[in-house]
């Protein structure tokens, strides 16, 4: 095991505990403020694959404004830091399919991920890569790249129609 | 990358940048549209029930279909998006139905009701329009996953429009919730999908896997997953529960525009993917050669499974049903099975017979969704017992009912039946003889709930025949407007059949 297999699973189990918390906890800001390190894990492993720009927007974006805004969210709705979370009926069943499919479910990915002969890109070493991407985005993904703009109008009007009043 | 480098990479892509903006004028005027509807709902934000931005729509989709007749044909920006004859028929029946549908609203009571501001209800629809344009040629893994979601976003809204009904919210709701956890699948396919051939582009992805050994189940888990975000957009079973709700909540031109827009486009790039990344292209290959699938992984039989599953399910269950939206929302599920069947034949007969099929459909399932509306107008109901004795209070919503059904259940002379005609021809030919037993059967039971719905019209509730239901001459002009192709298609439908012939080969580099 070198130092960037014991870095990777470092990140790992925290990414993994810390969801693990998100699901399971009962109290609604315990699951917000672990999904801080859910996200600080993800971008360890961006910054251990070399993807600085998607490790810093990761930062910046999901940290930064996603996670600040769900906090706010849940700390203006009223009563709910000490609220319950109803799970509705969750009996022995339930628990057992969700288990088993799991498990199944987890298990065919592990064997998929495992046995699979994935593409391999060239290694080149790589001092930065927001250029790269920066004229990736103005020349091969200029179409995609127009059309998340029209995607994310769509939505800040969507949002402004559900907030307004009538 | 040094500023040569970046010199050389800029001067190879401006001369394809430059051909792609010719070819993507349709777009264009539609992205336009779309800001101007924007522009002309804040001039006329102090007069509610304005209709300014309809009109704008209207003109906006009357220069995108001129400039979709003009429309040249190659691949553009950097192999991500093709304007082929395949994607341009679907685009005229996406952009078909958004006209259709920007004037059903006009006549809507459900939206115009109260008071209603409309003007986002417009730029919405402009939106989705291009969400689904760009899907019709999407070639790229990226393009087709925003495409998506441009279309799921703006249908997401649309279906909670008439927000203060309870019923309304409930269904956008719902199809959000459905709608991110399938579009999560969807994303993680395609990542699979990526990391297994390292190409984002379509083309890529089939030299990739025509030139090298990879791993079948990894290949086949990543279908299967793209598949499913595919999948809830045409609402197929197993993929489909949002559907019965989300139709019946969501306002009933919402509800008409998602059942044919929507799935026509998402059949668009099932057959799109299915084509240019999974099958293996020779170079001598005509229109009439049969795919030969990649890997040999069974595409035909998981898309003939899911087929079977929606026609089945779909009729069974709308044999049960009280309110007609929920019985349409069955019924187009049923439907989505029965244009599966073509798509399980997977050649060019079988794309081309869709190709009839989902622009029949689009007329017969205007057409209800239109009587549908007029008649909750009226009566302010959705249930089939309150359409009792409708026939008689007004023998043109009846008529024209009668001939809606009719031609959902695919029966001459209605143009339904040339629909099914097709989609089963191709079936028998590539002779998947229990596929075909299996659509003809459950035709058999969709005849009974259809017909379920005239006679309500006419066989019960004569009594109420002195509570007549007055019409305006526009609706009326409409509702002919509509009867017209369902009769006419029946009957000469020679040219649509030739045109979808000509338009079933895509672009593939």
């Amino acid at each position: 095991m070198n130092l960037v297999d014991i870095v990777f699973y470092f990140f790992a189990v925290i990414i993994v505990a810390s969801a693990a918390v998100v699901v399971l906890s009962k109290n609604i800001m315990y699951s917000a403020f672990s999904l801080l390190f859910t996200f600080f894990g993800v971008a360890g492993i961006y910054v251990l694959l070399n993807a600085d720009f998607i490790a810093v927007t990761q930062l910046m974006i999901y940290i930064g404004g996603i996670l600040v805004l769900i906090i706010f969210g849940v700390m203006l709705t009223t009563k709910i830091t000490g609220l319950e979370m109803k799970t509705g009926i969750t009996g022995k069943a339930q628990y057992a399919i969700g288990g088993l499919s799991t498990l199944v479910l987890g298990g065919t990915l592990i064997y998929v991920f495992n046995s699979t002969s994935w593409f391999k890109s060239p290694s080149v070493p790589t001092t930065s890569t927001v250029e790269a991407i920066g004229a990736s985005l103005l020349t091969n993904y200029l179409l995609p790249f127009e059309a998340a703009s029209v995607l994310l109008l769509l939505a800040m009007i969507g949002a402004a129609l559900i907030a307004r009043r009538k | 990358m040094n500023p040569e480098q970046l010199k050389i990479l800029g001067s190879s892509f401006l001369g394809d940048l430059l051909k792609s903006v010719n070819l993507f004028y349709p777009e264009t005027a539609l992205v336009v549209t779309f800001l101007l509807a924007i522009l002309v709902d804040l001039f006329t934000r102090n007069r509610p029930s304005c209709k300014m931005s309809g009109y704008v729509s209207l003109i906006g989709f009357f220069v995108t279909a001129i400039f979709l007749c003009n429309s040249p044909q190659g691949m553009s920006f950097a192999g991500t998006y093709a304007v082929d004859a395949f994607s341009i028929f679907f685009k005229w029946i996406v952009l078909i139905t958004s006209f259709v549908i920007i004037v059903f609203s006009f006549f809507s009571k459900e939206l115009f009701g109260e008071e209603r501001q409309m003007g986002e209800y417009y730029t919405l629809i402009v939106g989705m329009t291009f969400g689904m344009f760009l899907l019709s040629g999407a070639t790229n893994l990226i393009l087709i996953y925003l495409a998506i979601e441009t279309m799921s976003m703006s249908s997401y809204i649309l279906a909670g429009y008439t927000k203060e009904i309870k019923r309304a919210s409930e269904a956008s709701l719902k199809y959000v919730i459905y709608g991110a956890t399938s579009s999560g699948i969807m994303i993680y396919g395609i990542s699979l999908l990526f990391g297994l051939t390292g190409s984002l582009n379509l083309s890529g992805i089939n030299a990739y896997l025509a030139g090298n050994n990879v791993n079948h189940i990894t290949l086949l888990i990543s279908g299967i997953m793209i598949i499913a975000g595919i999948g809830y957009k045409i609402s197929a079973v197993p993929f489909h529960f949002w559907t019965p709700d989300v139709y019946e909540g969501a306002p009933v031109t919402i509800t008409a525009y998602l059942s044919v827009a929507s799935k026509a486009a998402g059949f668009a790039i099932l057959i799109r993917l299915l084509n240019s990344a999974f099958t293996i292209h020779a170079a001598g290959d005509t229109i009439n050669t049969a795919w030969s699938v990649m890997k040999n992984v069974d595409w035909t039989m998981i898309i003939a499974v899911l087929s079977v599953l929606s026609m089945t399910l779909g009729n069974f269950v709308a044999v049960w049903q009280t309110n007609v939206k929920r019985l349409l929302a069955y019924s187009s599920i049923a439907h989505a099975g029965y244009i599966l069947m073509g798509v399980a034949v997977m050649n060019y007969t079988g794309v081309s017979a869709i190709m009839i099929y989902l622009a029949i459909y689009m007329f017969m399932n205007l057409g209800a969704f239109f009587v549908v509306m007029i008649i909750a107008n009226h009566i302010d109901s959705e249930d089939l017992e309150d359409y009792q004795g409708i026939g008689y209070r007004s023998p043109w919503l009846g008529v024209a009912m009668t001939i809606f059904m009719v031609s959902l259940t695919g029966l001459p002379p209605t143009a339904g039946f040339i629909g099914k005609l097709y989609v089963f021809t191709a079936v028998l030919n590539s002779g998947m003889y229990w596929l075909a037993v299996i659509g003809v059967l459950n035709s058999v039971v969709s005849l009974y709930y259809y017909v379920k719905v005239f006679r309500n019209m006419f066989l019960r509730g004569a009594e109420k025949a002195n509570q007549p239901i007055e019409l305006s001459l526009t609706v009326k002009v409409i509702l002919i407007a509509l009867i017209i192709p369902n009769i006419a298609l029946g009957i000469w439908f020679g040219g649509l059949v030739n045109w979808a012939n000509a338009s079933a080969a895509m672009i593939l580099k």
